[in-house]
This record gives structure tokens, C-alpha cells and sequence, in this order.
């Protein structure tokens, strides 16, 4: 290796990778000139780093200004867990939401509300008719089974005075046939006895 | 340094959510470092320090365009790199007035803390602007070359000729001074 001004350089401010250090510290070794180059170099940043830092004449710092500060929401958006709690909180007051209004927001799809009206009018009269056809029907079924009963007891009772009169009837006429009887042999006997 | 790094990096969180109390912890971290460079580069105190609490403010306004926590240090440095050149262009006829006489490069003889200083301060201001940023940035500041060009955008070949070049100028100067004026 040559001697290079660049690569003595590079290789004192550390900017040499481990590959390249080598050559340039065997050269370094072997050459008086770049030895004592290095060495002024060496020199030179220890007096550069002599300058002291100095203290800052005044503290910076700043106070909480509304205009530099973020919008809660950008505050909210950069936070995790308050991103993560701000979802919890929007999804359980969606659920609650949806909760109490699910059957509201079941019929409020429609888009007319008079047509939506007329449709509820519709619907409550169609099923009022019907309810009310039921019970005139259930009534009526009632109503006729009643009377099959009345008629049938009716009937009962009829036949059986019915049975009972012709049984007065035929006790009257076997009654009245005796009575007959007599009188046909006591007319017999009366006209044999003149 | 690694928890100093992690640190920075829940100090820069916190103030990314607004949190100013920990930006002034991160400020009170770096704002010696700041500082320093600048009154370096530009040469005035109030100047310096102007500009350091502009560095800081645009900093923080500009936080969340930081996209990894872990490059803040030369992030912060090109706030300030572009801070002072601005100041410099602007300020150029005095800036150049401002430069401290020489203080004696080539003189003998052993130096008192005083007269180090001064001679280091007029061996820097002897640098061009570019010439003296680039030592500050890597003498003093310990940046890479590649972080070094990224602060000052320009390319790495730009940073090494302005570094080399400074500090043939600079061991011209302070290599004989320190050892007897023996160059």
C-alpha cells in the first residue's frame, strides 16, 4: 500500500470498516511519514476537542400552547391504550345503541313515512279483521253448538213426554176400553135381563 | 448510549402526543449539543441561542414527519444546519465581519487554556462555512459520513473533500501550537 492522505484520514476518524483498517495500520507500521502524519492528526482534534462547550446562556424550554398542541383526537389517535379504550367504549355504546333502537331500526328502513303509515294501518286492519272473524266464528260454533245441545235436550224432553203421554193415552184407552167392556156386558146383561 | 437512545425515543413519543413537559426533557437533552454547533457556525451568542429555540420549536412542530425515533440526533442537526445557513446567507457582509482576527496560526511557544481556545475558535472561523460545519459535525458531534450527508444534503464524496480539506487547513494551524511550534 501506497501512502494516501485520504485513507490516513478515514481510518483516524473511524471511518474505515475492519477490512480495510488492516492494510492502512500495516502501512501505517512501516511508514515514518504517515506515522507522523497520523500523529498530527491525532494532535490536531485533541486541541479542537480543548474548546470547552459552553453552557446555554438561558434554558430552553417551552410551555403547553393550545396552538402547538394536537387535537384531542390526534392525542386519542397516537395513544395505544387510549385508542384501544376509545374502541371499547365506541363499540359498547354501538351495541347498546343497537339495543334499544333494533326495533325501530327494523322499521324504519322505509323511506316514506305516510307510506309507511299506511302500510302499519294496512297491516293492523287485516290482522283486526281477522281476529275478529275468528272470535265471530269461534262465536258462532259456539252459539251453534249450544243450540244442537238445547235441541237435543229438547228433543230428549219432548220424546220423553211424548212417551209419557202416550203412555197416559194408551192407559186412558185401555181405561176407557175396560170401561167400554163393562159397559158393553152390563148393557148385555141389562139386555138379557129384559 | 443504547438507554439513552430508548429513552429519546419515549421522551419523542410522548411529545408526538402533545406532551410538552417530556419535549422539554428531550430539549434539555440535546440543547447544550445544539447550542454549541451553532454558535460554532455562526459565531454570535444571542444569534446561537435564537436559533436553538427556533431549532426546538420547528422540531417539535415537526415531530411526527420523524419517521424512525432512533435517527432524531441527525434529524435535529439538519433543522439546525438549515436554521443557521439561513441566518448566514442572510446575515452574510456581517457574518464575514464577524470572523475573529487571526489569533496567531503559525506563532511558537506553549498556549494557556485562554489562548488555546482562542486559537482553536480563530483556526475554525478561518474555515469556510461548509468547511467548519463539517468538523463540528464530525469532531464534535461524532456523526457518520453518511449521516453527516444526509444533514447537509449532499453527497458523501462532497462531505469527505470538505472534512479533509479542513483538517489539512486545521493541523496547519493547531498541530504546531500545541507542540512547541514545532511543525
Amino acid at each position: 500500500m501506497n501512502c494516501s492522505s485520504e485513507d490516513l484520514k478515514a481510518y483516524f476518524l473511524g471511518e474505515l470498516s475492519s477490512l480495510d483498517k488492516a492494510p492502512v495500520e500495516d502501512h501505517v507500521r512501516a511508514c515514518q511519514s504517515c506515522r507522523e502524519e497520523l500523529e498530527r492528526l491525532k494532535l490536531t482534534q485533541t486541541t479542537l476537542l480543548a474548546l470547552e462547550d459552553e453552557e446555554v446562556p438561558r434554558r430552553i424550554s417551552f410551555v403547553s400552547d393550545k396552538v402547538f398542541e394536537p387535537r384531542w383526537y390526534e392525542t386519542i389517535w397516537h395513544s395505544g391504550p387510549a385508542m384501544g379504550f376509545a374502541s371499547a367504549v365506541i363499540l359498547a355504546a354501538a351495541i347498546l345503541t343497537y339495543g334499544f333502537t333494533r326495533s325501530v331500526v327494523a322499521v324504519t328502513p322505509a323511506v316514506d313515512t305516510a307510506q309507511i303509515e299506511q302500510r302499519i294501518e294496512r297491516e293492523v286492519n287485516a290482522r283486526l279483521e281477522a281476529v275478529v272473524a275468528k272470535a265471530v266464528s269461534d262465536a258462532q260454533s259456539r252459539q251453534a253448538a249450544e243450540f244442537a245441545k238445547v235441541l237435543d235436550a229438547t228433543e230428549k224432553r219432548f220424546e220423553t213426554r211424548r212417551q209419557a203421554d202416550l203412555a197416559t193415552v194408551q192407559q186412558a184407552a185401555e181405561y176407557y176400553e175396560k170401561q167400554m167392556s163393562r159397559w158393553e156386558i152390563a148393557l148385555n146383561d141389562a139386555r138379557a135381563g129384559q | 448510549m443504547i438507554f439513552r437512545e430508548v429513552e429519546d425515543r419515549d421522551l419523542i413519543a410522548k411529545a408526538r402526543r402533545g406532551n410538552v413537559d417530556a419535549y422539554n426533557v428531550l430539549v434539555s437533552r440535546w440543547e447544550k449539543r445544539v447550542f454549541n454547533y451553532l454558535l460554532r457556525l455562526v459565531g454570535h451568542r444571542e444569534d446561537a441561542l435564537d436559533l436553538s429555540q427556533d431549532v426546538f420549536l420547528k422540531a417539535y412542530q415537526n415531530l411526527k414527519k420523524l419517521e424512525d425515533p432512533a435517527r432524531f440526533p441527525g434529524w435535529l442537526f439538519r433543522i439546525a444546519h438549515n436554521e443557521a445557513y439561513s441566518l448566514l446567507r442572510r446575515n452574510r457582509p456581517e457574518s464575514e465581519l464577524a470572523v475573529e482576527p487571526k489569533t496567531g496560526g503559525e506563532s511558537s511557544g506553549r498556549m494557556f487554556p485562554m489562548e488555546l481556545t482562542l486559537a482553536v475558535r480563530g483556526a475554525l472561523s478561518r474555515l469556510s462555512d461548509d468547511q467548519r460545519e463539517a468538523v463540528l459535525l464530525k469532531v464534535y458531534q461524532g456523526f457518520k459520513f453518511e449521516e453527516m450527508a444526509e444533514i447537509l444534503s449532499c453527497p458523501v464524496s462532497t462531505v469527505k473533500s470538505r472534512l479533509y480539506t479542513a483538517l489539512d487547513l486545521l493541523k496547519q494551524t493547531l498541530a504546531p501550537v500545541k507542540m512547541g511550534g514545532a511543525e
